[in-house]
């Protein structure tokens, strides 16, 4: 991520070209041998599970399986299960919508933070720092716990503030049960943790706006909107891509807090999102052929998603 | 430039991956010290997965001691596990290489274990263990296909339990009927006559099975239909519902999980739960997890009773709660292990856990029960304990979540037939694979 904010700051290309043919000629192996050993490890941690994925992706493996028993060579039963259950695309439907909201309510917020810390004087911009950070280093389970503690159906103190403010009795009324609310305090709880990541990483890449660009910019009487959306937005560009696409990633794959908020409370077949419905068909029911299939999936259409970025980056770097 | 930039990049990624994991991979255990210096089995270092807070701490602290005086330069730890989640975290942790030595595994979940083999087979130490002193029902949750892989470890049935500073002058019931009436009557705006929290489906089938339903049945070819639709168990449910609606306060999507907190604020008038809640609600208001000494759960006001069948002097079936306890086929100690087992099955063991209101392993050591009305309760209701369809596939059903889902639907006043019928589909699609 430190390499992106650097782009804006790039001379025009006919400066660079020069330089960097040179470099591809004179580049040695030297780096790559030194990455060897490495990415060996990288082969076992990342590659293996990946294949193992596959593999069982192809085979009827359950619980006996796991414990020794030889699994069974199904071909493409599972990919079929997965693709004409109505349960998949329900599920499917209801992560994507949840992603698309999630992350325009975190790009969104999170660039107005950044705005406003380029504002702020140094004592407040530090406070909010801080704020930020703590959000951003609190594990996701005690986040969910404290907010699932504060939406309580019996002791929540959201139902005992709601009654003192608008007069009419709240308690007992539960927010996770109606699958439209339970979306909405998960939505704020994977908000709350999502921006100070956009937030710190806007603010990077804003500060590295030109201020004489802004400068000449007002002189020609652009607004504060305009100087927005013409000047700054343009110069992080790059950065708001690598943040919206690692966003739907994360909020499309979000699983701790969904699972850790359906044991609060909530129907589980109503509420449970792609990630945290091939954990129940996999580890808990032991369908773990089935599981790794929709997992393939899912990672098939992570990787449509972030095509596209993938195809932006190539295009920066030739 | 930006090439050269990447690969630095890439290879500072690749450091850090391989420092993070050189980290994770620090602790694997460093056993195989080779020698058999004993003559039974190698000193080692074994650890024993109990499961909750059912097991009470001088239970814990008695395993640990005895073990390591039996057996010399070896040591005992004891990892508490949670209910939320246990058949995951068992098939994920007892199939990799960094397996417990000794498990415990609720009675329902065992035969999701027994029947893959993630367990050491038992059979030839039966006799040696205790043999038909054993628990009969629990033996039969920890076998399969005529093989032993997992001992009983405690029975606890699910009784009334009440305090008399809520229910007055309120008569324990003696039949069904007059149970649900007092429900009623105990219900206020602020007391659940009953506390049925929507997720507590295992407290809530004593209504199915009080009026002769059943969860399922199977027939002779192996085919399950499920009875929730039966007409015995629509007017179970309905009841159920009823009280859910009119006579309760928990939340209807909440579980039953720290039951004293509703029952420490003055609450509850009648909460069903296994007996070993008392202790919860009987701790100091200072404890560490608080309940309440002083007053709700004071020696003289803190009673229990077993649920009253259709007829004076019966009871209900309520769910047999309790454990099973196995040594996991990959457990680096299985020697060891099997020695933790004979010390948990002993007398001495046993009697700590009868104390404390649980029902213990082998039918002879049920004189050391206490005699009083929390273990009578609990004695009375575990004759009549029903246990869940005996198919190594239930597991599955409970760890779907289906039956919580359903429970919650009937709280939240969704049509009884409905959610019966929903909920047999799927239990029928389970369990017939």
């Amino acid at each position: 991520m430190t390499t992106t904010p650097a782009a804006p700051k790039a001379p025009p290309e006919a400066f660079v070209r020069p330089p960097q043919e040179l470099r591809t000629k004179k580049s040695s192996p030297f780096p790559y041998a030194l990455l060897t050993p490495a990415l060996a490890v990288l082969a076992v941690l990342v590659a293996w599970p990946i294949l193992k994925l596959l593999v069982t992706s192809f085979q009827e493996y359950g619980r006996a399986q796991a414990f020794g028993a030889p699994p069974e060579w199904v071909g493409l039963d599972n990919y079929v299960e997965v693709l004409t259950s109505g349960e998949f695309y329900a599920v499917l439907a209801r992560s994507v919508g949840f992603m698309v909201v999630a992350v325009v309510l975190t790009m969104t917020l999170g660039t107005l933070v950044a705005l406003l810390m380029i504002r702020l004087g140094k004592a407040m911009r530090m406070l909010v720092t801080v704020g930020l950070l703590l959000a951003w280093a609190m594990p996701a389970l005690s986040t969910v716990m404290v907010w699932g503690w504060m939406f309580d159906t019996r002791y929540g103190v959201v139902n005992y503030l709601l009654t003192q403010v608008t007069g009419s009795d709240w308690a007992g009324h539960s927010w996770l049960i109606e699958p439209l609310s339970f979306f909405l305090v998960l939505g704020l709880i994977v908000v709350w943790m999502g921006v100070p990541f956009i937030a710190f990483t806007m603010y990077a890449g804003l500060t590295q706006v030109p201020v004489e660009t802004l400068e000449a910019s007002q002189l020609d009487g652009a607004n504060a909107r305009q100087r927005f959306f013409q000047i700054q937005v343009p110069f992080v560009r790059s950065i708001i891509i690598v943040l919206i696409v690692l966003s739907v990633i994360w909020d499309l794959r979000v699983f701790a807090q969904v699972y850790a908020l359906q044991g609060i409370g909530g129907l589980y077949e109503k509420t449970s999102t792609l990630g945290v419905w091939i954990y129940q068909k996999g580890t808990a029911s032991g369908d773990f052929g089935f599981a790794a299939a929709a997992a393939v999936v899912m990672v098939f259409i992570m990787l449509l998603i972030s095509l596209y970025y993938v195809r932006q980056t190539l295009k920066e770097d030739d | 430039m930006k090439r050269a930039r990447n690969v630095v990049a890439a290879a500072t990624t690749v450091t850090l991956a391989l420092a993070l994991s050189a980290c994770a991979s620090g602790d694997t255990p460093a056993d195989d010290s080779g020698e058999t210096a004993a003559e039974e089995a190698p000193a080692g270092d074994i650890r024993v997965w109990l499961v909750g807070s059912d097991t009470p701490e001088e239970a814990r602290e008695h395993l640990k001691t005895t073990f390591e005086a039996e057996n010399e330069g070896s040591t005992l730890t004891i990892e508490e596990q949670s209910w939320t989640g246990l058949v995951d975290k068992y098939t994920t942790a007892l199939s990799g290489s960094d397996s417990p030595d000794l498990v415990e595994i609720g009675n329902t979940q065992a035969p999701a274990f027994t029947s893959a083999g993630a367990f050491l087979d038992l059979t030839d130490s039966y006799e040696e263990l205790g043999g038909d002193d054993l628990l009969p029902g629990f033996v039969e949750s920890g076998s399969f296909e005529g093989q032993f892989y997992a001992a009983p470890y405690y029975s606890g049935a699910r009784v009334g339990i009440y305090s008399t500073e809520i229910t007055g002058d309120v008569e324990v019931p003696a039949t069904w009927d007059e149970y649900l009436a007092n429900i009623e009557t105990l219900a206020s705006d602020e007391v659940s006559g009953l506390y049925t929290p929507g997720k507590d489906w295992r407290n809530g089938m004593v209504f199915v099975w009080a009026n002769g339903g059943d969860i399922a049945t199977v027939d002779d070819s192996g085919t399950w239909t499920g009875g929730f639709s039966s007409p015995e168990s629509i007017t179970g449910l309905e009841q159920l519902q009823d009280v859910m609606l009119n006579s309760n306060h928990a939340p209807a999507d909440s579980d039953e999980t720290d039951p004293q907190v509703p029952f420490c604020a003055g609450e509850i008038g009648y909460l069903t739960a296994p007996s070993w809640v008392r202790w919860s609600i009987a701790a100091a208001e200072d404890a560490e997890v608080p309940g309440c000494l002083e007053t709700y759960g004071a020696e003289d006001k803190l009673s229990a009773f077993a649920i009253p069948g259709a007829e004076e002097g019966t009871y209900a079936p309520v769910l047999a709660g309790g454990s099973n306890i196995a040594i996991p086929t990959n457990a680096p100690n299985p020697e060891l292990a099997r020695s933790a087992l004979e010390i948990i099955l002993s007398d001495d063991y046993q009697e700590i856990l009868a104390a404390n209101g649980l029902v213990p392993a082998k039918v002879s050591q049920a004189e050391f029960m206490a005699d009083d009305a929390f273990s009578q309760a609990s004695a009375a209701a575990a004759a009549a304990a029903q246990l869940t369809p005996a198919s190594p596939l239930w597991a599955d059903v409970e760890a779907s979540g289906v039956l919580e889902d359903s429970f919650v639907k009937l709280a939240q006043g969704e049509d009884v037939a409905t959610v019966a019928a929903e909920l047999d589909a799927e239990i029928e699609g389970t369990l017939n694979g």
